[in-house]
């Protein structure tokens, strides 16, 4: 396999964007993915691109992106992975470059959660991930999803809803500084907890905005990446892991198995372990889900998550920061560019250039968790070249 | 003017009344759950006249109600299932009140269940006609015409408002028809003035006033006993039509699934797009969904609810044996949704429940109790509910019923 190095990330703003169209959003994030690159990159060197997008806002997802960025004439494949989409295109991506197949590959994800009036956005979304006949029906919503592993999480485990604020706190005052971010103000213990309740145990501050926004990166392989940088950020690994769908049929909900099974692939294929990862931008689609990812991604023991969060050390500052970009919470979740946008921060984490910069990172981790917690994806990236 | 041709005879018995109550709403005037339709009344009542009976001495069952949810579709399909009787057994919807039911009753062959069921106040009732118990002998029936209230094929009613002229010209001249010889123990059908004005004694209370009514007197009258030698006269009314019959000695089994009213719960719903259906899911599921059958893989044992094509145990393809589930239910986990959402009102509870001990778990609504009051560990049991209505079509299944200590157990 040959050693793939991403030179290029870019991002748009993350928020409510009225104004743009899935059409707009897709050139501007690769307009400054291919900005970023610091030799300079001619779009004639992509030899493939791969577009995630979980739902296709005006039509055929692959010719929107073909089309709107002058890709006429390589192949682009559009890929759905649930709310993993954005890091499994980045996996696919490497698996391009890593055969032989291609020397350059441009890996965009994007959604348009806000195009559609959010009464509609319930069932719109919701048919695609949940069974027909039994789980559709419940009004089993996204946030009820995730809310029955923390119930459970929360009833086995010490952590409470006050380590679930902290959470909320810490990521807020993450994205403070960072000018993508779609909240970019601090909260408090107080607010998020006396909130309104929507599905409990999460409150209006532990959920993640509905968002819109794009993101894109570009990766070449070892052989070519002297034209592009001196400095790349080397794809240590790449993970995917999957669980049963049906929640009824998962027996331990205070965890999320395909977090670890993703996380095993990634670990091994990178040869670092989680005391090895520097910084991390992992899947807060609501507060409680962080605490069980740093189990489920090996930063604690098993239901020690409330120290992590209580001592600070997933702080910009502390032992191993988490979400330094705001995360899903605060840097909001348009689903399909929520991973690869991860990969533009820890990019720019890798070369120093954050605006929230972890000092002197070398190893990251991106993770998502998604589709009724049934798929995660995991990715690993160094400024190393690795072995 | 009495009909001697439609009793069953002497081989027909009341042998048990099942009742169900839902826990909305005032003591004697009860609304259904935003969960219930006349289709899970009759299923609950059935229910729970059948504790005593072997459903497959079921041959036939007779559903008497003018709330049934759907004119064309099927509401029979989903009673046989709720009331795990096979789908080859005779059923028939019968739109009428409560002397329709006593029709149903005097005439039925053992081997009957009779369903009533009402929506406003909501209640049902049901009896299983067998070998033993109490007989059930038409003594009256007259049909009349003063319809002070109608209700046409669309729901939309009208409403006369004479109580007086339906007092004296309505059920004053039908009486006057019909044997009075026999004092009346129970009068279905009225309201508790008109109900004392016609009975020998002080009547009880009835929770209905439609063909549920008939039941619910005639459970009444077998709790209380009869003296002893004498039969019991039972009047059903609806406006100006009328039944009576007479119920002889016997013991019928009366079993009541009644908990303690409590207030209707609040909520919000969001306008928008209702819930879609695909009927081709749906009907690939609806045995497994409305009968609560399990698939237990024949190399394995391992239990598949709902069925699937690939064991979880073992990943054999083999074929599969169905298997009902255990009802009673622990809660694993849960989760109360606030916010509201299109098509359901809010707050709902949604829970992870394990099976007693089949290690199957179910994700299914709370019901029978506010939002957000139970938690995990909590114990309770799987009851048949409505789930949702989707494009028209009434999608049933199973709901959580937590265990609560006001429950009726006669």
């Amino acid at each position: 396999m040959r050693r793939v190095a991403m030179v290029g990330a870019g991002m748009t703003q993350f928020g409510e964007l009225f104004h743009l169209g899935i059409k707009d959003m897709l050139p501007m994030a690769v307009g400054e993915a291919v900005a970023s690159v610091d030799k300079g990159f001619d779009r004639g060197d992509i030899g493939a691109a791969w577009f995630g997008e979980l739902v296709s806002t005006d039509g055929f997802a692959s010719g929107i992106l073909a089309d709107s960025c002058g890709l006429l004439d390589i192949p682009v494949s559009h890929l759905e992975n649930a709310c993993a989409t954005g890091n499994d295109a980045v996996r696919h991506g490497v698996m391009a470059i890593a055969s032989g197949m291609y020397d350059v590959v441009l890996v965009v994800g994007a959604d348009k959660v806000r195009e559609t009036s959010t009464r509609t956005t319930f069932w719109d979304w919701m048919g695609m991930t949940r069974d027909s006949a039994w789980d559709f029906p419940l009004g089993l919503v996204a946030p009820a999803n995730f809310a029955l592993h923390v119930n459970r999480y929360l009833h086995e485990s010490p952590a409470t809803r006050e380590h679930m604020a902290m959470v909320a706190v810490k990521n807020h005052r993450h994205g403070v500084s960072n000018p993508k971010a779609q909240l970019r103000f601090e909260i408090t213990i107080e607010q998020v907890l006396n909130a309104p309740m929507v599905v409990e145990p999460f409150g209006l501050f532990d959920c993640t905005p509905q968002s819109d926004g794009a993101a894109a990166v570009i990766l070449v392989a070892e052989d070519v990446v002297d034209r592009y940088t001196d400095r790349p950020v080397w794809v240590r690994g790449v993970g995917l892991g999957v669980d049963r769908v049906m929640h009824a049929h998962k027996r331990d909900m205070t965890t999320f198995p395909p977090t670890v099974k993703a996380a095993k692939q990634a670990y091994a294929m990178a040869g670092v372990g989680p005391g090895d990862i520097d910084v991390a931008e992992c899947h807060d689609c609501f507060t409680g889900v962080e605490l069980i990812n740093y189990e489920d991604l090996g930063f604690c023991e098993r239901f020690g998550a409330h120290k992590l969060v209580e001592a600070g050390e997933t702080s910009v500052g502390g032992r191993i920061p988490v979400n330094p970009s705001g995360g899903l919470k605060a840097k909001g979740h348009p689903p399909g560019a929520t991973g690869v946008a991860q990969c533009v921060e820890l990019f720019e984490q890798l070369r120093g250039d954050a605006s929230n910069q972890v000092d002197g990172a070398r190893v990251a981790l991106a993770h998502n968790i998604g589709g009724p917690t049934a798929v995660s994806a995991v990715t690993i990236l160094g400024t190393a070249r690795g072995g | 003017m009495t009909r001697s041709n439609t009793t069953a005879g002497p081989d027909s018995m009341i042998t048990s009344v099942g009742t169900y109550l839902p826990p909305w709403g005032a003591a004697r005037r009860r609304t259904p759950g935003l969960d219930e339709d006349a289709v899970t009344l009759c299923v609950a009542a059935g229910l729970a006249a059948l504790r005593s009976v072997d459903p497959a001495d079921v041959g036939r069952v007779v559903l008497v109600s003018r709330d049934l949810p759907l004119i064309e579709g099927s509401n029979s399909a989903a009673v046989l299932a709720g009331l795990g009787l096979r789908a080859d057994t005779e059923i028939c919807e019968v739109i009428g009140g409560a002397p329709a039911l006593l029709d149903a009753l005097t005439g039925a062959a053992p081997g009957t269940l009779v369903i009533g069921a009402d929506t406003s106040p909501a209640g049902a009732a049901a009896a299983y006609c067998g070998t033993s118990g109490a007989a059930l002998t038409a003594s009256g029936r007259i049909t009349r015409s003063m319809p002070v209230v109608t209700r046409d094929a669309f729901g939309r009613r009208a409403d006369y408002a004479d109580p007086r002229l339906v007092r004296v010209s309505g059920l004053g001249a039908s009486l006057d028809q019909l044997d009075r010889s026999v004092p009346i123990a129970a009068a279905a059908g009225l309201a508790g003035r008109d109900a004392r004005s016609v009975c020998a004694t002080e009547p009880r209370d009835l929770p209905t006033e439609g063909p549920s009514a008939a039941l619910f007197a005639l459970a009444t009258l077998a709790e209380l006993g009869q003296p002893a030698g004498q039969m019991q006269r039972l009047l059903a009314v609806e406006q100006a039509t009328l039944g009576l019959a007479d119920l002889g000695q016997g013991e019928i089994i009366v079993q009541r699934d009644e908990r303690a009213p409590r207030p209707v719960p609040s909520g919000t719903t969001a306008p928008g797009s209702e819930m879609s259906i695909s009927l081709a899911a749906y009907e690939r599921a609806f045995d497994a969904k409305l009968r609560l059958v399990a698939a237990r893989c024949r190399r394995c044992g391992t239990l598949a609810y709902p069925h699937r094509y690939r064991c979880l145990g073992c990943g054999s393809e083999d074929a599969t044996d169905a298997v009902a589930l255990p009802r009673d239910a622990e809660i694993y986990t849960l989760s109360t949704i606030h916010v509201p959402v299109p098509g359901l009102v809010s707050p709902y509870t949604i829970v992870v429940a394990e099976l007693g001990d089949s290690g199957v778990r179910v994700t299914v609504r709370l019901t029978g109790a506010a939002a957000g009051s139970v938690g995990i560990g909590d114990r309770g049991r799987l009851v048949f509910r409505l789930v949702a209505v989707r494009s028209g079509v009434p999608d049933y299944g199973y709901a959580f019923l937590p265990d609560d200590d006001t429950e009726v157990t006669a």
